[in-house]
């Protein structure tokens, strides 16, 4: 029973209290606390750390315009140990969260994690892909959750502000005790992504064939069979010329040996590397735009399309078929250097053995990976049914996410048997380290470097200081683009175009809709003609901005450079935001046109920024830049690309022009209204780093020079003939590629005339223009490898698709 | 050839020039003359948006998740569960669970609606695609939270708004679609009359 109180000592309590702050433990403290809270809110060091879209946001917040250094957290730390926010900024992927979770086990408490954008929050869009992890909290602490596809900076600053708010209340002994939080554990890669925490349940699991999902496969993917190969003989009156071309291949390789299917020869694989030879020597086909596979009934069929730089002759599709089960194909690395790493993806991702080929190995996915995951009948823990809609969604659409439908209550599957005790211990090193002897130095930069633009990975082999060899590792934003791409209905893939690069969404619309349209014969009306145009060179200047800013970067000038071309881009993007309601995810185009008309007050706008304001802009880049000697002694003679090499590398865009080749999709092969304005077609002779800051420099100039033509001549009408979100183009397939800001953006589409493709590949510049990266940087120093990279522009999301 | 550090300081002459335009800028802003805005195409001065005091002007088309639209007037929600935004949604994110009578027939009104917050991408083809004016996308993009379990499934509750919002932040939307839905229930003009038998 508690003692009654004695009046005349609560009147001592409340004077006491009055005239002395502290009289207890706690209230010492709690006089402390608002002091080390507001300390530790106002001093956050972020993790300098981007993974993917939300990235390019979390950038812009620490630009001028929205200036996060006044919440006092501009000092973005390259090193964990120095940091205490982690902004998980963008997708995060099975192959990169062992990097993620061991970067958090470095930084020093107190600390703290803010899931930024809907895919680290719980997956996003790309929840369904093989390679992604479900929201980060599966293994961190996550503190504040920022909503949005990507979230605006404000949106961001917004989360911060929540973050700060959360700090306040906490007390100093609550984060003093946080201390003591174990380690996360490094989760490990087997056949797919193996939470340690779970390695008992799945060694128990292990060998008793039980279910590995909770839901049965309703609908299975059904294999189409290939196209029908027949005679050369048997090739339409307006397939001529491929006609002539099978002729002449047919009439060195055997007639019997070279055969036609739809719009493409098909060379049968045991003569492939000679055919490939002829093609390249005799023919002149010295440019493969694009290698890729596709998986039929019974048969792989790998596909090239070939062109010739001189700009004669368009395209010639080649194909080569093998079986499925024990496929075989010469590999054509040594004839086009270019295919190396498509030959490779074909592997990685479709399981087609390349015969000869130096190094066959994974190259978006790990090795040890279970299965090829675009084969047709390879499915993922969150597969539901083979095309969208998924049946469960409306009329009984009881929401059951992806996790609770799945055994082990993530997105993961393992091979029936599967037994974790083979898989490395935790600390265990990569096993190759590359041919590491007393002379050489193998160093690994990335995937959590600043200078790599994302989370790429360069494996670098050095004697002194000098680079001897150097292989790009990639695959940490690999976020299954394509499997996504082949269950969406057709127009479902523009929002996803709009995340394959970023920085160009506008630009990657376009070539989605030119290739479509191309595939099912639709017309575009005028108006939406003038409009594409006009947004796809705002986005290449755009891009050029923000490359040559951290090109800059790379190369030393600490993020000074890139601010100036930021507040451009910023105001680029308003119109954009104003146009098609997206900063960065435009999703602006439709087959046959535009989603919306352009708004009141976007030409005004548009017409003052690309007349007045642009010009200005690059003019202070040129005049401050160009002759820098700073820029000139970084830049020239760094990463030289001879023009042959360049062509042989298939490299494309700024990387090609640079190298001294006038090649230009939108003069060589003009698409949508292109030929109708005057501009030119920018080189540089140097084939060096320095060649291509020229190159994207004056593309800009040649850029607003377009866009001033586009802006005078926009027609009044219609913006699009029929906007509909069920398409069926007809059977068929096509590879139509359009001239992207980073190069030649190609989609290789084949439809079985259903509401979704049957085969949905990118050929993505980013990705090909990597092949020469190694040759360009042997024989430099490490210094230079990212004045090269930064050179070469690239942008993971495309990357790694 | 330029004297060694010539491009420093010309540089530096940038960075200070910016310094003092802002300044200055800032003064005729004070002073309200014309050509001082902050946003837009001719933007000058100081460049930064103060946020959360300032924020950027948000354009009608701005989309970040989608929201619902119950009449003002009458309280019913527009949807007829009619499922073509959950058909046009590349992420799948949309559920609907078609409501049903006491006699076990459908109706045209949805029982439960969910969207997945966390998979939803933004895109708006629900809102391009929906043929009631049901379905639009939100402005409101300040939805950082310290919780996610629970709330990262939006049901109808959570995803309602009223049509007098819809009108406020999308008035030019609204008033389109206020006006092509007037065109569609308009009665028919009369059929021209048919000749008088003679």
């Amino acid at each position: 029973m508690p003692e009654p109180p004695i009046p005349a000592a609560d009147a001592l309590d409340e004077e006491v209290r009055r005239h002395v702050v502290v009289t207890r433990w706690n209230d010492l403290i709690a006089t402390v606390d608002p002091v080390t809270s507001w300390g530790r809110r106002s001093s956050l060091w972020p993790l300098q750390f981007g993974l993917a879209c939300c990235a390019i946001e979390m950038i812009c917040t620490a630009a001028s315009r929205f200036d996060i250094a006044r919440f006092g957290a501009e000092l973005f730390r390259p090193s964990p140990r120095q940091a205490d926010l982690m902004i998980v900024s963008g997708t995060v992927t099975k192959k990169m969260i062992p990097m993620i979770v061991r970067l958090w086990d470095q930084m020093a408490e107190p600390k703290y994690v803010l899931s930024m954008g809907a895919c680290a929050n719980g997956g996003g869009p790309f929840k369904e892909g093989y390679n992604v992890v479900s929201g980060v909290d599966e293994f961190l602490p996550v503190d504040v959750w920022v909503r949005g596809c990507p979230p605006t900076p404000q949106a961001l600053l917004n989360g911060l502000m929540e973050l700060q708010k959360k700090i306040d209340e906490e007390s100093f002994v609550g984060a003093w005790k946080r201390r003591r939080r174990p380690e996360v554990e490094v989760p490990a890669l087997g056949p797919d992504l193996v939470d340690r925490r779970q390695i008992p349940d799945i060694r128990a699991a292990a060998g008793k064939g039980e279910a590995q999902r909770l839901v049965e496969m309703k609908l299975k993917p059904v294999l189409k069979p290939a196209p029908k190969a027949g005679p050369l003989s048997s090739l339409e009156a307006s397939d001529a010329a491929l006609k002539d071309a099978g002729m002449k291949l047919a009439a060195r390789v055997g007639a019997d040996h070279v055969q036609a299917a739809g719009h493409a020869l098909v060379v049968d694989r045991s003569v492939w590397g000679q055919a490939a030879r002829v093609l390249r020597g005799e023919m002149g086909y010295d440019f493969l735009a694009n290698l890729t596979a596709a998986d039929y009934e019974g048969t792989l069929e790998v596909a090239c399309h070939l062109y010739r730089t001189d700009q004669t002759g368009g395209q010639l599709a080649v194909k080569v078929r093998t079986d499925r089960e024990q496929s075989e194909v010469p590999s054509v690395s040594a004839v086009w250097p270019g295919a190396d790493m498509q030959e490779r993806e074909a592997w990685d991702l479709l399981g087609v053995k390349f015969t000869g080929h130096p190094n066959l190995k994974r190259i978006l996915l790990w090795e040890g990976f279970a299965g090829h995951p675009l084969r047709k009948d390879w499915c993922e823990a969150y597969y539901e049914e083979p095309r969208k809609m998924f049946s469960s969604r409306w009329k009984e659409g009881r929401v059951r996410p992806g996790e609770t439908r799945v055994r082990w209550g993530r997105n993961v599957i393992y091979p029936d048997g599967f037994d974790p005790s083979t898989l490395p211990a935790d600390d265990a090193v990569p096993a190759d380290s590359g041919n590491a002897d007393d002379r050489h130095l193998p160093v690994s930069l990335g995937p959590q470097h600043p200078s790599t633009h994302g989370v790429f990975q360069v494996r670098a082999l050095l004697e002194g200081e000098r680079i001897v060899k150097l292989e790009p590792v990639m695959g940490y934003l690999h976020r299954n683009h394509e499997k996504i791409g082949e269950r969406n209905t057709w127009i479902m893939n523009f929002p996803y175009t709009d995340r394959l690069d970023y920085l160009t969404s506008m630009a990657n619309n376009l070539a989605y809709a030119i290739a479509v349209e191309r595939l099912a014969g639709i017309k575009v009306p005028e108006r939406a003609e003038y409009i594409r145009v006009i947004m796809a060179e705002l986005t290449r200047v755009v891009n050029h901005l923000w490359s040559i800013g951290f090109l800059l970067n790379d190369i030393g000038a600490w993020f000074t450079p890139s601010l100036y071309a930021i507040e451009e881009r910023e105001l680029v993007l308003d119109l954009f935001e104003m146009a098609a309601g997206s900063r960065m995810m435009c999703n602006y185009m439709r087959f046959s046109g535009v989603a919306a008309d352009l708004p009141e007050g976007f030409l005004p706008a548009a017409r003052t920024l690309v007349s007045e304001r642009l010009p200005r802009a690059v003019d202070t880049l040129d005049k401050y830049l160009t002759k820098s000697e700073i820029v000139g002694s970084r830049l020239r003679g760094i990463g030289v690309l001879p023009r042959d090499r360049a062509i042989a590398h298939s490299a494309s865009g700024p990387v090609l022009r640079a190298s001294g080749v006038a090649y230009d999709i939108r003069k060589a092969e003009p698409y949508s209204i292109y030929d109708r304005f005057k501009f030119d077609v920018v080189t540089a002779p140097g084939g060096d780093a320095y060649a291509r800051f020229l190159v994207r420099l004056g593309e800009i100039r040649e850029s607003l020079k377009i866009l001033d033509q586009a802006l005078a001549g926009i027609p009044e009408g219609p913006v699009i003939e029929k906007n509909q979100y069920l398409l069926r183009p007809p059977a068929g397939e096509v590879y139509s590629r359009c001239e992207n800001p980073k190069g030649e953006l190609g989609f290789y589409l084949v439809s079985d005339g259903e509401g979704s493709p049957y085969r949905y590949h990118v050929r993505a510049p980013s990705f090909i223009n990597l092949s020469a990266f190694d040759e360009m940087c042997r024989g430099h120093l490490v210094a230079d490898v990212m004045a090269i990279l930064g050179s070469i522009d690239i942008v993971l999301g495309e990357t790694d698709r | 050839m330029r004297p060694w550090g010539f491009f420093l300081v010309r540089g530096m002459g940038v960075t200070f020039g910016r310094l003092f335009n802002g300044f200055w800028q800032g003064a005729r802003r004070a002073a309200g003359l014309p050509g001082t805005e902050t946003h837009g195409s001719g933007a000058t001065g100081v460049f930064t948006v103060q946020y959360p005091e300032e924020r950027l002007p948000i354009p009608e088309r701005f989309r970040v998740l989608p929201v619902l639209i119950y009449e003002e007037t009458t309280g019913e929600p527009r949807c007829t569960a009619c499922g073509i935004c959950a058909k046009a949604c590349p992420p799948q994110c949309i559920w609907i669970l078609q409501a049903k009578g006491e006699d076990g027939k459908t109706r045209n009104r949805p029982e439960e609606f969910s969207i997945e917050a966390n998979v939803c991408m933004n895109c708006g083809l629900c809102a391009e695609f929906c043929p009631f004016d049901a379905i639009k996308m939100d402005h409101r993009f300040e939805l950082a939270d310290t919780v996610r379990k629970g709330r990262d499934i939006l049901n109808l509750q959570d995803l309602l708004v009223s049509s007098e919002y819809h009108a406020r932040i999308h008035p030019k939307g609204a008033a389109k679609e206020a006006e092509a839905r007037a065109r569609k229930s308009a009665p028919k003009p009369a059929a021209p009359a048919a000749p008088a038998a003679g």
